[in-house]
């Protein structure tokens, strides 16, 4: 690659510019945080048509030994900064059942319940309510029966801790042994952690990639095709357009892939029970800008070597296939992350993007694999460059019939002198 | 210092000759141009001087030394294969097109509203290239060549397709960048503009050149020493029968056309007609250049 001249950034500036202002850039790069606001916030207003409001519910203890405090809250179980309403339940007592239905009937309260006398043999505590409907869900009263029943059972017979780890039994915690020996916990967050978010970010840098290596693509193919080409190449050499696509439009991929990141990291604290590790954030960008680098490249080429720009996205079809292949062995890349295949395919140029961010999610990837598949990928990106550049010189005025592999490859050995 | 000067310049593509040892120079200040029938060779010779192709063999000189970034932004390009980004507003492309020709952004903008509104097309400036009538693209296409104020402007077909208003547009701005010193090199094989505009020429044939030299020179040279001669009076044909010396005479449009016997300067032909009838124009008849171009590319194809 040429230095970078004062032209470069010129190209670099206007593609840059161009291409945000693309409706398909806009609705790709707003469209996915739209879907995560969406996530967080749809289901919430949904369960907000069940009123979770404050309750009033009566209460007739016949075994006279139950404490029913005045009132209790419980916490809605629903995802969202939205869905955390609680509501207030208050008790109300009545003495016998037909005050109580009275009551029930006046509206004043909602519901009431009975404690029959034989309860501690039984277990049984009676709910009635109107037909209208319950407010009050029975599961949500049962858990707060259950708590007040062991108080009213145990209290002052035994110790506060003892209380409590009666109220809550067992919190089973999953652990992975892992081939150090080192066991890891697993917990709910802990397996989106490492599954959903690998995955995502694999899927997102995948995206921006090849939406961005794709404008690129497109860009070359049109300038071809309308014949500008001709006016540009007599401005700036082959390299210099180049180099300014390239950078212009890696800036618009990193700008699309931070505005995604953001998503994830502000609406991810509400949305997904995640922790995002800001070491993973760093490798991925520095992913996007290798991978980008590589696929870019090879685009330019394409592009250049094709007619039009129907033809150019057939041949670039055939590279975007091999770059998703690890999209498709994803679960075996996610539950061996450390297997053969897995390795092979975090260093190969085409997968190693891809494949090595979604194995860093899954386990301890040893730094030396890591170092090794960026450098693979620099050597590879230098590469590309010089070959794309060769053809870009040879092919960018050649219109007509495309050239046969053959021919290309002369041009490629050729274009060095 | 020539503006632009080929010394033995050869180029090939897969085996085919389209450029053969061919050497010229063009002078500052000149409008130069560049004839010869389609597939002589004209582009590919203009692409070679922009350095857009390497040539195999020979050198090439752009304001006394290679083609270099600097040199590059002196010179403007109206290529044949028009073509302009489709969607970007047209001021916007312009800017663009003269910054890469390293022109400040500020510079860029005020030439191109002054050139924008010296074609009557400054109303335009918001407008995507796709909006616009096919003539007024054609008037933005060479106005992209000239925004940067080139010192040499390339030329390549700048009238093929061009309506008579466009056309005479185009030949004006030619005319005034000779007249501002400035050099315009520009292909064609319409030969009538060339003949009416161009200072010299160089012309190709299947990649070689058959001509090269000042349009009168060429003429000249190709002219048969004959008189064209328009008489007074319609009978006087059968005077001129009468002068010895005479090889050939033809008649066209009322004036006739003397070829002078080998070695018989049209000189002494004249003084004889002028005693014996009365003249009211003579010149020296010399062949057009389209009958030079059609004369020598079929002598050319006859071998």
């Amino acid at each position: 690659m040429s230095k970078f001249s004062g032209k470069t950034f010129i190209v670099a500036r206007y593609e840059f510019l161009k291409t945000i202002r693309r409706k398909e850039f806009l609705f790709m790069t707003f469209a996915f945080p739209l879907l995560l606001t969406g996530i967080a916030f749809i289901p919430p207003l949904l369960a907000g048509t069940t009123p979770a409001e404050d309750q009033r519910v009566g209460y007739i203890d016949m075994t006279g030994s139950f404490y029913f405090p005045e009132s209790s809250i419980s916490e809605g179980f629903s995802l969202g900064p939205l869905g955390a309403k609680s509501s207030t339940i208050e008790f109300v007592k009545y003495d016998e059942s037909s005050k109580a239905r009275k009551a029930l009937h006046s509206e004043q309260i909602s519901s009431y319940l009975i404690v029959p006398a034989d309860f501690l043999e039984t277990g049984v505590i009676e709910l009635y309510a109107s037909e209208k409907g319950m407010s009050v869900t029975g599961s949500e009263l049962s858990a707060e029966l259950s708590n007040i029943a062991i108080n009213s059972l145990l209290k002052d017979r035994v110790d506060e801790t003892v209380l409590k780890r009666i109220k809550n039994p067992i919190n089973l915690k999953l652990y992975n042994v892992g081939d150090n020996g080192e066991p890891s916990e697993q917990g709910i967050a802990e397996v989106l952690t490492n599954f959903g978010l690998p995955l995502l970010m694999a899927f997102l840098l995948f995206f921006s990639i090849f939406s961005s290596s794709g404008y690129l693509l497109r860009g070359v193919s049109e300038e071809k095709e309308n014949r500008i080409m001709e006016v540009l190449l007599s401005s700036v050499t082959p390299s210099e357009l180049l180099t300014g696509k390239v950078v212009g439009l890696g800036a618009v991929g990193l700008l699309q892939i931070v505005v995604w990141i953001s998503a994830i990291v502000l609406g991810g604290g509400y949305a997904l029970p995640v922790k995002i590790d800001p070491m993973l954030l760093f490798i991925a960008l520095i992913y996007f800008l290798l991978g980008f680098l590589f696929f870019a490249s090879m685009m330019a080429g394409i592009g250049a070597v094709t007619g039009s720009l129907q033809e150019s996205q057939q041949v670039a079809g055939i590279f975007t296939f091999a770059a998703a292949f690890p999209l498709v062995f994803m679960q075996f890349i996610l539950t061996k992350p450390d297997s053969p295949l897995a390795v092979f395919l975090s260093l190969f140029p085409f997968t190693s993007p891809v494949t090595m961010l979604a194995r860093i999610g899954a386990s301890e990837v040893p730094f030396y694999q890591i170092a090794a598949s960026f450098f693979i990928l620099f050597v590879s990106i230098h590469a590309v460059i010089v070959i794309s550049s060769r053809l870009f010189r040879v092919y960018l005025l050649m219109y007509g019939k495309r050239p046969g592999v053959k021919e290309i490859l002369k041009n490629i050995r050729e274009g060095g002198r | 210092m020539h503006a632009l000067e080929f010394e033995g310049v050869s180029k090939s593509f897969a085996e085919n000759n389209v450029i053969r040892n061919i050497s010229f120079s063009v002078e500052p200040g000149e409008i130069f141009g560049l004839l010869g029938p389609n597939g002589a060779g004209k582009t590919t010779l203009i692409r070679l001087l922009l350095d857009i192709l390497k040539p195999d063999s020979g050198e090439i000189r752009v304001f006394g030394g290679s083609l270099g970034p600097a040199a590059k932004d002196r010179i403007g390009y109206l290529p044949e294969e028009r073509g302009l980004y489709r969607k970007t507003k047209l001021l916007d492309m312009l800017v663009y097109l003269a910054q890469l020709k390293n022109v400040p952004k500020k510079k860029a903008q005020t030439n191109a509203e002054s050139l924008l509104k010296s074609l009557g097309l400054y109303e335009y400036r918001g407008k995507r290239v796709e909006e616009l009538s096919k003539g007024m693209q054609q008037k933005i296409q060479f106005l992209s060549s000239i925004i940067h104020e080139p010192e040499l402007i390339i030329l390549d077909e700048p009238f093929s397709g061009l309506d008579p208003i466009s056309t005479k547009t185009v030949k004006d701005k030619i005319i005034e960048y000779r007249k501002a010193g400035r050099t315009v090199i520009f292909s064609t094989h319409m030969m009538e503009q060339a003949q009416k505009l161009c200072d010299r020429i160089l012309m190709l044939n299947k990649g070689q050149r058959v001509l090269y030299g000042t349009v009168a020179g060429i003429r000249k040279e190709h002219g048969q020493n004959s008189l064209l001669v328009e008489f007074a009076e319609k009978r006087s044909l059968s005077i001129i029968q009468e002068i010895s010396g005479i090889r050939k005479i033809t008649e066209h449009e009322g004036s006739f056309e003397i070829f002078p016997e080998e070695g018989i300067s049209a000189q002494a032909v004249l003084q004889e007609l002028v005693q014996r009838a009365e003249i009211l124009r003579f010149e020296q008849a010399l062949p057009s250049l389209n009958e030079i171009f059609i004369e020598t590319v079929e002598s050319a194809s006859g071998e």
